[in-house]
């Protein structure tokens, strides 16, 4: 009896496991209009009105992006893009920036990878290619 | 062994808890969303070799989907105007690309089906209904133009020999992520319609499909966050809200849950009521009888960054630059406003609508009605209202404004084949006679032989692109003359000089002066007369 | 000089607040009716609205203070001197010719003014009165058909409306003009103010009627 019990507080925990896992993985997959929607409000924010330039996701290929992201290196090495993305940033912003509000709690990883999916759709070469607009 | 059970149910419970604490909150989000996991579905675990497969798999679990859609203008594209005409994509011809009969392979690259490659579709086979362009929700699934509506799953060269080569779209990571209908999904057609974005509405382009509150205060992705469905509340596949059957005047009230209402739902009044404004606002209320919402919530379409095409001129077609090539031109901003296949464009961003009663009648000029060149240019369609049918309201429109090809001599409006590989089609071969004879013929009508342009107009409703309240329009705006609402006749605007009575003002103005002028007359002359006496 | 009290204390607020509402409704008036641009319209419109309110509240208070006072007989016509005044006002004044009329308690306006004063008081007044209102609830007269059945629309009614106004103005103008026609340039309009009327050497018998303590010399 007892056994049976533990047999089965066991594999029903495993299940929920593997429920969670699958559905990590699928997270994995970012959400892509979440992360569009802070590109577009977040990044660009900054990008147009105070430094850099325009970011046109199509501006690189979908190559490119991969190993920009990977090398975290924002700003010609300045700082850490993974730092414009985090909680901590948007927690700066949100005073200002209604998407940073929005967002304010989504764990960073989370969104990272938001933005990772957005950007690698919208690349030059990706599934569908974004320009500034 | 009692306390065992319990402790092992306790452990279990904890660690479930643990478990589901440390998942993170975008899954929990997503498994709030809905009921099934799509990726969980065998049926959906396969890769697919066409969309028509994808949507046999669908139907293996939404029975009736495939018969509801069918039932559809979104399937049909045909529409039965009130007054017996039968309109719809598939019969009427537009001052844009002007008539998808005899383009069926390139305009039916945004028909929700499979395979409409001429008039002799199977419009009865559920299969060919296309499920994912409307749930696609990974953004990826797209049809290329030329291929009648299939999704190219295998990497194509297109055209044939022209070395341009189509990524192959994946249908089952696109199928395992199926959800409900989002701006994207509906934008994918409707935000390009006129053959680009935002070419014809006006009010709807691609900024809609992630808009800040100044764009859209409904749609706002940091807000309201609505989907198209929000307001074209969809059961059963069908879609209310169609252009072709507007609601010029809703006089109902705000509605309520549980009531049932036989009317469109997309209106603003449906949810909004007749008395929208605060108490310290009320006489905009009094507006609401006779202007629409639009009217002021929406000072300006085209606004979000993608330009509109105001007009377009066929006519000028078919220009050959110095190295023989089809001719480009651009303005400064770079954007096309000349090609050789299409014409002369005119495009606008911010633009002030037109205003215009409408009491939800269009009329419409359709192949074979005869029109004629002359002064007024022929009216495409129609928006039928006045100040005297009291059920008419004030409203923002497009009017697009055309140059195009008719028939001369049987005095129509024609049919023209546009798209297509065959050295028939006006866009490779830039030959109006050729273009136009296939056009008729593929329609059994009649053709002169000869091609003139005639001046068209069609309008547009604007009813997306709603302001924020302080960007909405002032008083002044109407209330002056010259302004936005000049030509609107048959009501008394207070402010609009072309409604003041030109004998009152000149007899009223006359008389104060006149008071005035004797005044100063018997003033002065008082003075002097002071001035004599010392 | 003999001094009369003749404008009591609430004949004078009447009079001044009706003066500056008047002038705030032609004012705002105007501009609605597209003549002018000064507050802009919404604000015209809305000062327009509050201030026809206060003036209507106005109004109230000064008939019923007319009615109960017996005062409304001031402006009941006469012809008695009216020729006398007129010929005054157009040729006597310049050769500093008396003026006919002796202002008393009793009869505080010369037959000109009593006429005048009537004519706004029974045509003006009301035309303005009730095309006014006709014009703010316009709305709600639509929604009972009245008007459509009526025939009156908004047109019309703004139109009876401008005429009403455009007589005012006039009326303003002129009274503001012959407000200066006192024996000093500012004599009336301090009367006025004070309530207190200088009356010209050798008052007639009559003047002497007015009870004492309306009297000091
Ligand atoms: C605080 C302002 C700011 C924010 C926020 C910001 N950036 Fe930048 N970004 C810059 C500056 C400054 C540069 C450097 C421009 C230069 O050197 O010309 C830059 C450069 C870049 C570049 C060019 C390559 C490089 O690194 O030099 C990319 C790509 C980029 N940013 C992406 C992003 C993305 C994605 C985000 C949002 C997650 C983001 N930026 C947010 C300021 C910002």
């Amino acid at each position: 009896m007892t056994k049976t019990v533990y047999v089965a507080g066991v594999a029903a925990l495993c299940l929920l496991g593997i429920g969670l896992h699958a559905i990590d993985a699928h997270a994995a997959g970012g959400d892509w209009k979440r992360g569009r929607v802070y590109y577009q409000k977040v990044c660009t924010d900054c990008h147009t009105a105070k430094a850099g330039g325009a970011i046109a996701p199509n501006a690189r290929t979908m190559a490119d992006w991969t190993a920009y992201l990977n090398a975290d290196k924002h700003a010609k090495g300045k700082d850490s893009l993974r730092n414009y993305a985090s909680r901590e940033y948007r927690a700066s912003v949100k005073g200002t920036n209604k998407a940073a509000e929005k967002y304010a709690d989504v764990p960073d990883e989370q969104l990272f990878n938001d933005i990772r999916s957005f950007m690698l759709k919208g690349a030059k070469d990706g599934d569908s290619p974004a320009s500034c607009n | 062994m009692g306390v065992r059970i319990c402790s092992a149910l306790a452990i279990a419970a904890m660690l479930v808890a643990a478990a589901a604490g440390g998942a993170d909150d975008g899954a929990s989000d997503k498994v709030l969303k809905s009921t099934s996991d799509h990726a969980k579905f065998k049926v959906l675990q396969q890769e697919f070799a066409s969309g028509p497969e994808v949507t046999r798999a669908c139907l293996t679990c939404h029975t009736e989907a495939a018969r509801q859609l069918q039932l559809t203008q979104h399937w049909k594209w045909e529409f039965l105007n009130p007054d017996g005409r039968r309109l719809g994509k598939k019969s009427i011809i537009n001052n844009f690309c002007t008539s998808v009969a005899s383009n069926y392979a390139y305009c039916t690259t945004c028909h929700i089906g499979y395979g409409w490659k001429d008039d002799r579709f199977d419009f009865s086979v559920q299969e060919n209904v296309d499920c994912l362009i409307c749930h696609d929700t990974t953004g990826n699934y797209r049809k290329a133009p030329g291929f009648a509506g299939h999704v190219v799953t295998q990497e194509t060269e297109f055209p044939p020999g022209s070395g341009n080569r189509l990524k192959p779209v994946k249908l089952g990571p696109i199928a395992q992520e199926v959800a409900r209908t989002s701006r994207d999904n509906c934008g994918a057609c409707h935000f390009f319609g006129g053959g680009g974005d935002g070419v014809k509405h006006g009010d709807l382009d691609s900024s809609l499909a992630s808009p800040d509150k100044s764009l859209d205060v409904h749609m706002d992705a940091l807000g309201n966050n609505f989907a198209c469905a929000t307001c074209h509340m969809t059961a059963g596949h069908q879609v209310p809200g169609s252009r072709y059957a507007p609601t010029a005047v809703d006089r109902g009230g705000a509605r309520l849950r549980g009531k049932e209402y036989k009317t469109n739902p997309t209106t603003c009044q449906s949810c909004h009521g007749q008395a929208p404004h605060k108490a310290g606002a009320a006489k905009l209320n009094d507006h609401t009888d006779k202007v629409a919402c639009q009217t002021c919530h929406i000072p300006a379409y085209a606004r979000g960054g993608v330009p509109t095409k105001m007009s377009w001129d066929w006519s000028t077609a078919g220009l050959m630059g110095l190295d023989g090539k089809p001719m480009v031109r651009k303005d400064a901003k770079g954007r096309v406003v000349y090609t050789a296949a299409k014409g002369t464009f005119v495009i606008a961003e911010n633009v002030v609508p037109e205003y215009v009663w409408f009491n939800g009648r269009v009329t419409y000029t359709l192949l074979g009605d005869r029109i004629e060149k002359g002064a007024q240019p022929t009216r495409i369609n129609h928006f039928e209202g006045s100040a005297g049918d009291n059920r008419s309201m004030i409203w923002p429109v497009k009017v697009f404004r055309g140059k195009q090809a008719y028939d001369p001599l049987y005095k129509s409006l024609v049919v023209t084949h546009m798209a297509g590989t065959d050295d028939t089609a006006f866009w490779t071969n830039f030959n109006w006679e050729k273009a136009v004879a296939v056009g008729m013929a593929s329609v059994g009508a009649p053709f002169s032989g000869k091609v003139d342009f005639v001046e068209t107009e069609s309008m547009w409703p604007i009813t997306h692109m709603v302001a924020p309240a302080k960007d909405a329009l002032r008083c002044h705006d109407c209330h002056a003359s010259g302004a936005r609402l000049e030509k609107v006749a048959g009501i008394y605007i207070p402010g609009r000089g072309s409604d003041h009575s030109v004998w009152l003002e000149v007899i009223g103005w006359a008389l104060a002066a006149l008071a005035l002028a004797g005044a100063l007359v018997h003033g002065t002359g008082r003075i002097a007369a002071a001035r004599r006496r010392h | 000089m003999a001094r009369a009290y003749i404008f009591k204390r609430f004949e004078r607020f009447w009079h001044w607040a009706q003066a500056a509402l008047i002038i705030a409704m032609l004012l705002t008036g105007f501009e609605v009716h597209g003549s002018y641009r000064l507050f802009g319209w919404g604000r015209a419109a809305g000062l327009h609205t509050s201030v026809a309110w206060a003036l209507i509240g106005l109004w109230l208070f000064a008939i019923f203070w007319h009615f109960t006072t017996g005062e409304w007989r001031q402006y009941l016509p006469t012809t008695d001197k009216l020729g006398a005044v007129l010929r005054y006002y157009l040729t006597g004044i310049f050769s500093d010719e008396p003026h006919p009329f002796r202002v008393t308690r009793l009869s505080k306006h010369n037959p000109a003014q009593r006429l005048a004063y009537l004519l706004v008081k029974v045509i003006i007044n009301p035309l303005i009165w009730v095309s006014g209102l006709l014009y703010l609830y316009y709305n709600e007269l639509g929604a009972t058909g009245t008007v459509i059945a009526s025939g009156l629309g908004l047109g019309a009614i703004a139109l009876v409306h401008t005429a009403a106004a455009f007589l005012m103005l006039a009326f303003l103008i002129g009274h503001v003009y012959l407000a200066t026609t006192g024996h000093t340039p500012l004599a009336r309009v301090r009367a006025m103010i004070t309530g207190w009327e200088q009356l010209a050497d050798e008052p007639e018998p009559e003047t002497r009627k007015i009870p004492a303590q309306g009297v000091s010399t």
